[in-house]
């Protein structure tokens, strides 16, 4: 028993609550989408109420019919309008004196595309909710298309390789980044490879969301949108984390830090090799996402040692 | 026909779409995806990236701006063609009346989905029914050949001089965007000739003759003339859809008209339906008439603009007609489809009676014995003196969950 209890991981110290989902739910097999739901959930507590979309969520979330699949209050937004819903609610559970977290969970799709107006407005209102995206980097739930998180290179249903296309031909949008500039109180990076780290902010946006904005990016493959095998996600979480393709950093009340700091970055071949939306890629064009991913992290460190 | 055989191709609706839009190659296409729509941006994705067309290709962050770019494409004098669905056309809708104010010829294939809430992906004719007063000539498809001819159509017809409005052309999800039919296509050369080159008027892409699209009307302006003068082209739209179907009819032997009637002739009782659910109801209609029942069929084409003297007349010797409504407009006397043709059919001498049904919404089935109950309704209605109550009724739909609760 003594036994047991030493190898629990630490991450399970974050546990408020048993797990408030259904053991089995409608998603695919080695969805990260699906560990994220189950985390999120049961580091927050019971007393947050989600919003989401149609989505890859919307199955599990909104429910099938008149049965759901998890304990939590939902409401069950269209993609235009999730962050000023969320207003909407929280507003007046202020007013009514309800204690209680809205989560806005919505995919990158809705947050860095069609809403991320009602995202970027409620961010400069500074609401009092948490902001999580999971990051697939597309549009999976409707076949795999191109959204504005997909990555330079990708092969997707609507960037898809041919005789006159090498897959999308722009890069993604670095949105944990533009939320940050909205100056709310915390803005973080996770992904589910790194679960107490991930624990950790989730617990400070709580905190955080007592006084206004948060905002959580999470990356989070799918299984058959990058074509990877359904026991890779955690692995591609983590070669992410390890080639600087998706640092983990947070801005907490105007500091920046980097809070897992990868002494030697692998090269990105590392990820390009492991995931098949991106295996197509020559030399050249693993150069070039490399020279993004770099850029972007040294505007990362520079943000962190000037406002650390 | 056996000669036709051959090239009948087994394709989805949106296949066929995607077909068609390959042959029209048009400057420019933008969209964003949505079930069950998606596939037709797929396919057409793929196109692109294999060099199959020379179309400038727009994936958009939404459907508001994948409409904006179609019209500004349009404006500067591209042909221009998107599609989309249910919440996608929604999030269109101030789009769509600024697309048909400014004349742009701009081509949407609408693949019918219900409307949230409940979120429902299946098909119901809400999403388009609801684009009714925008401008747009509105042209639903039964099956998948009619998809692809509507399609390739649609690009005439909206481009006609005496027109210049933008066009919608509707099939419904699932039943047919997503099964399998068969397709006769034109070969390409066949569809680039009757499609022809495209002139804009006024493009904004002329820089030499500089013009503003969309100016302020100011106090004393002429917003309401511009208005009347939209409301006269859909008006010349009748003569040139029916122009367009005949000249499409000496290409292919397939001929449309603004309604498609079938055995209506000596009809004593007739429905109206949208869409695929004609092809049940003609087999209905068959069934009746071997039992000796008069019954009659129209299917509606053309909804945008409402070809209402032709129903008038197509139905002026029928004595009771059922609507079948696949949307409703909640607290009006029955469906969108039925208020027209009651309006159509007022002046007509004797006047018929006109019944509303409501069916298939989000997706729910309709059967052969639906309609037989509807046709039922009708009969009864013909026997009596006395005109029959013109509550809506409803068919197929579940008894029990909720519903006695609200009639209480």
């Amino acid at each position: 028993m003594a036994e047991a209890r030493k190898r629990r991981p630490r991450v399970c110290d974050y546990y408020q609550n048993e797990d408030q989902f259904a053991r089995g739910v409608a998603l695919c097999a080695g969805c990260a989408l699906e560990l994220n739901l189950r985390f999120v959930s049961r580091v927050l507590g019971k007393d947050v109420i989600l919003v989401g979309t149609p989505s890859c969520s919307a199955p599990v979330l909104h429910g099938q019919n008149t049965k759901a699949w998890h304990r939590h209050p939902y409401y069950a937004c269209v993609m235009t309008g999730v962050a000023s819903s969320a207003t909407g609610l929280t507003r007046y559970y202020e007013k009514a004196g309800i204690e209680a977290t809205v989560v806005c969970h919505t995919g990158d799709g809705c947050a860095m595309d069609v809403g991320f107006q009602t995202l970027s407005g409620a961010a400069e209102r500074n609401e009092k909710m948490i902001y999580i995206t999971y990051d697939n980097e597309g549009y999976m739930n409707t076949g795999i298309q191109q959204s504005s998180g997909t990555p330079y290179g990708a092969a997707t249903t609507t960037t898809p390789l041919g005789q006159a296309s090498r897959g999308k031909s722009t890069a993604a949008k670095n949105m944990p980044m533009i939320v940050a500039m909205h100056d709310v109180p915390y803005v973080a990076t996770a992904t589910l490879s790194h679960l107490e780290d991930y624990a950790k902010k989730l617990v400070k946006a709580k905190a955080a969301a007592k006084e206004g904005f948060a905002y959580i990016h999470v990356f989070c493959p799918c299984v058959p949108g990058w074509r990877i095998p359904s026991d890779a996600s955690i692995q591609v979480c983590r070669v992410a984390v390890r080639t600087n393709y998706f640092p983990l950093w947070e801005k907490e009340q105007g500091v920046w830090r980097i809070t897992y700091k990868v002494r030697d970055p692998q090269p990105l071949s590392e990820l390009t090799r492991l995931v098949g939306k991106l295996r197509h890629l020559d030399e050249d064009e693993v150069a070039r996402l490399q020279a993004q991913v770099d850029y972007r992290y040294r505007v990362l460190e520079a943000l962190c040692a000037a406002f650390g | 026909m056996a000669k036709a055989t051959p090239n009948v191709l087994a394709v989805t609706g949106n296949e066929a779409v995607a077909e068609a839009m390959r042959q029209i190659d048009p400057d420019v296409v933008c969209a964003y995806p949505i079930t069950p729509q998606t596939e037709i941006v797929q396919l057409y994705a793929q196109l692109v990236a294999d060099g199959k067309v020379s179309t400038e290709f727009v994936t958009a962050e939404s459907e508001h701006s994948a409409m904006s770019a179609a019209i500004g494409a349009a404006a500067a004098g591209a042909r221009t063609m998107t599609a989309t669905s249910s919440q996608g056309f929604a999030l269109m809708w101030e789009l769509l009346y600024i697309a048909s104010s400014y004349r742009l010829p701009i081509v949407m294939t609408v693949v019918n989905r219900a409307l949230s809430g409940p979120i429902n992906i299946h098909c119901d004719h809400s999403d388009s029914i609801g684009g009714r007063d925008s401008g747009w000539i509105q042209i639903y498809g039964e099956n998948h050949q009619q998809a692809y001819d509507n399609c390739l159509q649609a690009v005439r017809i909206a481009e006609h001089p005496d027109v210049r409005l933008p066009v919608m052309h509707m099939y419904d999800g699932y039943v047919i965007s997503g099964a399998i039919g068969p397709l006769t296509p034109l070969e390409d050369s066949r569809v680039r000739e009757f499609i022809g080159p495209y002139q804009p008027v006024n493009p904004l892409l002329d820089v030499q003759h500089p013009v503003t699209v969309g100016p302020f009307d100011g106090l004393h302006g002429w917003y309401f003339e511009h208005k009347v003068a939209q409301n006269l082209a859909m008006e010349r739209a009748y003569q040139v859809l029916q122009d367009v179907a005949d000249e499409f009819a000496r290409l292919t032997g397939r001929q449309y008209g603004l309604i498609d009637p079938y055995r209506l002739e000596d009809a004593e009782i007739a429905i109206v339906v949208v869409g695929s659910t004609a092809g049940t109801t003609r087999l209905v209609v068959d069934q009746l008439r071997a039992k000796g029942v008069k019954a009659g069929m129209v299917r509606v084409r053309v909804f945008r603009p409402f070809p209402y003297h032709t129903f008038a007349q197509a139905l002026q010797h029928v004595k009771v007609v059922g609507v079948l409504d696949r949307a409703d407009s909640f607290g009006a006397q029955g469906g969108p489809v039925f208020l027209e043709i009651r309006a159509a059919l007022y002046d007509n001498d004797p006047r018929p009676q006109v019944l509303p049904f409501i069916y298939g919404l989000g997706g729910r089935d309709i059967f052969p014995h639906d309609i037989e109950q509807a046709f039922g309704v009708l009969d009864e209605a013909a026997k009596r003196v006395r005109r029959v109550s013109t509550q809506r009724r409803y068919l197929n739909l579940r008894q029990g969950r909720g519903l006695e609760h609200e009639r209480k």
